[in-house]
């Protein structure tokens, strides 16, 4: 090849049998698979961002765990592709109803399934909530506290960093200040534009993350080659989905992966616990399983959505719902699309999207006149998404698309994610439609609030000002929703909340339920990390209580011991900087954090 | 569909008709994109865009063999036409060529975009979600023809297909501006905008999805495993091509050469359905 000079820093692999995850990367031991007849420890429905995490620690800690998912394992290197169109199978396509006066877009919007879930299709930016975020209704009499604070998950966002592992800047200035472990990526076309702009303004920024990508090798999986697909599923394994982070070695340790298994009901017993679920398997034959703990982690649809359609006698208005309260106050982030047009080239299809932000505009500021705030992030919309935006922004088909389509190369876009407030009447419901189990489909409400839409004005704008202010000569803006939180919010009144903080329902003693389902607020941060970091601490209490987590009486309220030996293979001791202490003859972290063995 | 055309002065008539023929969209040549400095229309060619020479299908022995499976069949075996009749098929067609026209493109090189929204709907691959005021996908596309056919049938007296293209895209502009002037009985079961971002949106799907449209606006294709070195400043890798631009625009009585918000000037922006972040 004349105009190539290279060949790529690894080859696609031989095709040998093994289930492949990345290049480098085999699922290389036998799954456990439990009989029809065996009660297991704990059941989790949905593998994604928190169920990749809880099945891969309780399995660790020697219990027996099934995952169900309603989609496939995927092999990285046989089932996905680096193309838009051809990545559509990564969604969830099932249907389900919108309405309200804001309907939101599900599916590719938001909406993962398979072994993964969200986590194999997000863009992977990994801030932390701030402090202020667990606190809302106190500092501004809007939304609601949440039941713990930053400094009770602080520690599992240390933690889950360096699992996932987490690359970014040395001093994050924002919240609680911090560094990560690996250093950030190098600068894109976008990136490059969202500096010049803040930094023009004189606004704070930060380039090259905080992002759920590698900068340097990890483990068995390579860097960042900087394609651009990450929202179509990273073949190369650099971007973390718990996929590759956790599912790997929840197997190792013994776990069950059911994949293509749609759970359609969690089964009561008659003392007033659950025995387990009801599910279609991959053949469309609905079978049981039974488990001593049941743990929902089907994010914000399905797992009101699940609650719902598990209504039986002494539960008509599904489980966990003596509050009224599941399905309720379902949140989106606001997620405009800001694009601005570039004299000289951009190409935004190179580096990661996710690879500079600030959120210097995060916090509540009284002169603007609403509450709370909003952060503006890097995207790089490949040409389908990028088209159907300048259909919105521009109303553009016909010759005018063609045309704006031919100037791909010189646009960059921004991200506005705007913090949008729990509302009691943005919910989720069953429709009377089904899907094909016969399975009542999930009817979602959604309309903006009046401070919503003052913090969209006015968060749009500044994310205008700071393209033009990176030398755009015209910038569009495309409305539009992000991330999915909150429908069984956690808290500590039972009359007024679906779980308490570890997730624990309040009406069922061995029901959980953890994901981005139960948090009360969601700020202006890319929820990822902080639903893998509650994963985290849900497993550690769950490890802690032992046998007592079926108990009715007793409930534990106080913290759990954090389990920094349950760590994926690969992630102990690396990341950070090590002192040997002779004296002890362990490796003690900077931090203060004991590092735990690796095997 | 695309006209070849005589190359640019052959015709030997006054330089009146010419212009006229040059502009008219009664005319084969009057479809053409023009040179906005001289009004003359730019001759189809096998690849518009300022990337010339520039190939993503050349590159394929760096494409990862899953990708190039799912990527050649698209180029090389478009799916039959399955879901829509023959009737709704030829609409279909007309509909989209003014969607997304491709007069500017040779004829061996148009990209199917009919085939791609046939095989979607034929095979009911859906997006997770139907708006609580829409009928399925389905039924939408097959209502939106229906009201199309009526809009052309109340405003012109014809059928869709045998307008000429600036009527068209009257007749397209009425719906991209959420005001139809019939069909009413349809637009009360179905919301106008959304089947306006659904038609476009598909149309989308089946050209950006396309190699050829990628090499078109200078998108780099599947890049796995080589990815990217040349990250900032826009440069090309050494096997991509630098911007060669030229001066164009669409036809002048096309309707879709202005940019106008879907639903009109006063019409509310109906948030976008991909996701980015």
């Amino acid at each position: 090849m004349k105009k190539s000079p290279l060949f790529g820093a690894f080859h696609t692999p031989e095709h040998d049998g093994a289930h492949r995850l990345g290049p480098i990367q085999k699922i290389d031991v036998e799954m456990r698979h439990y009989g029809p007849g065996d009660e297991v420890d704990y059941i989790v429905v949905g593998v994604g961002s928190a169920g990749g995490v809880l099945v891969q620690r309780l399995a660790r800690a020697g219990f027996r765990v099934v995952g169900f998912d309603a989609g496939p394992f995927w092999d990285t290197e046989r089932d996905w592709v680096s193309d838009e169109a051809g990545s559509h199978n990564l969604y969830w396509n099932d249907l389900r109803i919108s309405g309200g006066e804001n309907p939101l877009a599900f599916g590719a919007n938001n909406s993962g399934k398979g072994v993964g879930g969200g986590s194999v299709h997000w863009a992977g930016f990994t801030p932390r909530f701030h402090p202020s975020d667990f606190r809302i209704h106190s500092e501004d009499g809007v939304g609601a506290d949440w039941p713990i604070s930053y400094w009770d998950v602080k520690p599992y966002y240390e933690l889950l960093e360096r699992e996932i592992p987490v690359a970014g800047p040395a001093n994050y200035p924002w919240g609680d200040p911090h560094g990560y472990p690996y250093g950030p990526h190098p600068l894109g076309g976008v990136g490059d534009a969202l500096v010049r702009g803040c930094a023009n303004l004189g606004i704070g920024v930060v380039a090259g993350g905080p992002v759920a990508i590698t900068s340097g090798s990890h483990a068995d999986r390579p860097h960042c080659i900087y394609r651009g697909f990450c929202i179509q599923g990273c073949k190369v394994g650099a971007k973390q989905s718990t996929l590759i982070s956790h599912v790997p070695d929840a197997i190792r340790y013994g776990a069950e992966i059911r994949a293509n298994c749609m759970v359609s009901q969690i089964i009561m017993g008659k003392d007033g616990k659950v025995t387990g679920v009801r599910y279609f398997d991959a053949d469309g034959i609905e079978r049981e399983q039974r488990a001593r703990v049941v743990i929902v982690s089907g994010y914000s649809i399905e797992t009101p959505r699940l609650l719902l359609n598990s209504a039986c006698p002494g539960f008509e208005q599904g489980l966990a719902n003596s509050s009224g309260v599941v399905g309720k106050y379902l949140m989106a982030q606001a997620g405009n699309v800001i694009m601005g047009r570039f004299d000289e080239p951009v190409r935004m299809y190179k580096a990661p999207p996710a690879h500079a932000l600030t959120e210097a505009f995060y916090e509540t500021d009284p002169a603007r006149g609403f509450a709370r705030g909003f952060a503006i992030q890097t995207v790089g919309p490949l040409p389908i998404a990028f088209a159907k935006q300048m259909m919105v922004a521009k109303g553009a088909w016909g010759w005018g698309l063609r045309k704006v389509m031919m100037d791909y190369n010189h646009w960059a876009a921004f991200g506005f994610l705007g913090e949008i407030l729990p509302w009691e009447d943005n919910r989720v419901e069953l429709a009377d439609e089904t899907d094909q189990y016969g399975l009542r489909v999930a009817k979602i409400t959604f309309s903006l609030h009046e401070n919503d839409k003052k913090l969209i004005a006015w968060g749009k704008n500044k994310t205008m000002e700071v393209m033009y202010a990176a030398g755009a000569e015209e910038v569009v803006e495309e409305p539009r929703y992000a991330h999915l939180i909150g429908g069984a919010r956690m808290g500590d009144d039972p009359r007024a909340s679906v779980v308490d903080s570890f997730g624990r329902s309040h009406d069922i003693p061995n029901l959980f339920l953890c994901d981005g389902s139960i948090f009360p607020t969601q700020g202006s941060a890319n929820p990822g990390l902080t639903i893998q970091a509650l994963a985290a601490r849900t497993a550690d209490y769950l490890i802690a209580e032992g046998d007592a987590v079926t108990s009715r009486d007793r409930r534990l309220h106080a913290a759990p011991p954090i389990r920094y030996d349950l760590s994926p293979r690969g992630v102990a001791g690396r990341g950070m900087p090590r002192v040997k202490s002779s004296a002890h003859g362990i490796s003690v972290g900077l931090g203060g954090l004991a590092i735990g063995n690796d095997d | 569909m695309a006209r070849r055309t005589s190359s640019r002065g052959a015709t030997t008539a006054n330089q009146q008709s010419a212009q006229r023929a040059a502009t008219s969209p009664t005319e084969p040549r009057g479809r053409l994109p023009i040179d906005p400095q001289t009004g003359d229309p730019i001759a189809p060619r096998a690849q518009p865009g300022y990337y010339p020479g520039f190939s993503t299908l050349a590159q394929q022995k760096f494409w990862d063999e899953a990708t190039s499976q799912v990527v050649l069949r698209r180029v090389n075996e478009p799916p039959p036409i399955r879901f829509f009749s023959p009737e709704e098929a030829r609409l279909l067609r007309a509909v989209i060529d003014r969607i997304i026209p491709q007069d500017d493109r040779d004829a061996d090189h148009q990209i199917p975009i009919l085939n791609v929204i046939d095989d979607r709907l034929y095979h009911h691959r859906n997006d997770g979600y139907r708006y609580d005021d829409m009928p399925p996908d389905d039924e939408a596309h097959r209502l939106g023809l229906q009201a199309i056919e009526a809009i052309a049938q109340a405003t012109q007296g014809q059928r869709f297909v045998d307008l000429p293209p600036d009527q068209q895209d009257r007749v397209l502009q009425s719906i991209h501006d959420c005001q139809p002037p019939a069909a009413h009985d349809i637009w009360a079961r179905m919301n106008c905008q959304r089947y306006w971002m659904l038609l476009v949106q598909d149309c989308i799907e089946g050209y950006y999805a396309h190699p050829w449209a990628w090499d078109e606006i200078g998108f780099g294709g599947p890049a796995y495993p080589r990815g990217y070195m040349r990250l900032e400043h826009g440069r090309p890798e050494p096997w991509e091509v630098e911007e060669q631009r030229y001066e164009w625009s669409g036809p002048p009585w096309s309707a879709s050469n202005r940019y106008e918000p879907i639903g009109g000037e006063q019409g509310a922006m109906a948030p976008g359905q991909e996701g980015t972040h």
